[in-house]
């Protein structure tokens, strides 16, 4: 997973993306492989939950995705997880610029 | 020695105590599974919440009006709204739920994400109030090209 994570005037706005094919199940029907998405993503900073997602099969291949939160210091560790279909995952980890 | 010991444990299990309350998340798609297998955005906006009556006002969803490619269509959601949790939803696909976002005191709604659409249609998006009401915002769009191949 490739993250970006800025901070200004207090808020932090984190770019990511996530390497991930997010097969539908009407594609992984034609291809004839099992269906796999990502369904959940996480973000801590801190041990504090900064995102939390429950995801469909309908975000884009390689999911983009922004979003911003309060209470971070520039430094700190962002450590940001996904959880696939199949029980797949990955962490990463960046810091706060 | 004995002191130090005891002083040790009881950081340790204070510790403990600390990680659950700060990791509670809820995993929709574990506790509300029918919301994601439901095909329109009225029924899944009430198996995710219980109804599917909202307000619609303080949401703020952007998109492009055109939508070059189907495969990944920019969202943009914003809202000053306190909230515990804000779900995106769309009618151009076979199930309606995109995704489901759990809220806490350090989030700000706003979000950017791309997601799928197989055909033209209407984005719903849903914020859970902390006052218990629901709110929402709607955008439709065409696509020019619809993504669900990809």
């Amino acid at each position: 997973m490739e993250i970006k994570a800025k901070l200004k005037d207090g808020i932090t706005t984190v770019k990511a993306m996530a390497k991930h094919p997010m097969l539908t199940y009407d594609v992984a029907k034609k291809q004839g492989v099992e269906a796999n998405f990502i369904t959940h993503i996480n973000a801590t900073v801190n041990n504090k939950v900064v995102l939390d997602m429950s995801t469909s099969q309908f975000l884009s291949k390689n999911p983009i995705f922004k979003f911003s939160f309060k209470g971070a210091a520039a430094g700190d560790k962002i450590t940001m997880t996904w959880v696939d279909l199949l029980g797949n995952t990955e962490t990463t980890d960046s810091v706060i610029k | 020695m004995e002191r130090r010991k005891f002083l040790g444990l009881g950081v340790f299990a204070a510790a403990a105590a600390l990680i659950p309350a700060t990791l509670s998340a809820e995993d929709y798609r574990k506790t509300k599974p029918d919301a994601w297998k439901a095909h329109t955005v009225e029924d899944a906006i009430a198996k995710l919440y219980g109804t599917s009556t909202t307000i619609e006002q303080g949401v703020t969803v952007t998109t492009p009006d055109v939508a070059a490619n189907g495969g990944a269509v920019p969202v943009d959601i914003s809202s000053d709204i306190a909230a515990k949790s804000v779900a995106v939803f769309q009618n151009a696909n076979p199930e309606s739920a995109v995704c489901v976002f759990t809220l806490n005191e350090t989030s700000i709604i706003d979000y950017a994400i791309k997601i799928k659409m197989k055909q033209s249609g209407t984005i719903t998006v849903v914020v859970e109030g902390r006052d218990g009401k629901l709110y929402s915002g709607k955008k439709t769009l065409s696509v020019a090209l619809g993504g669900c191949e990809g």
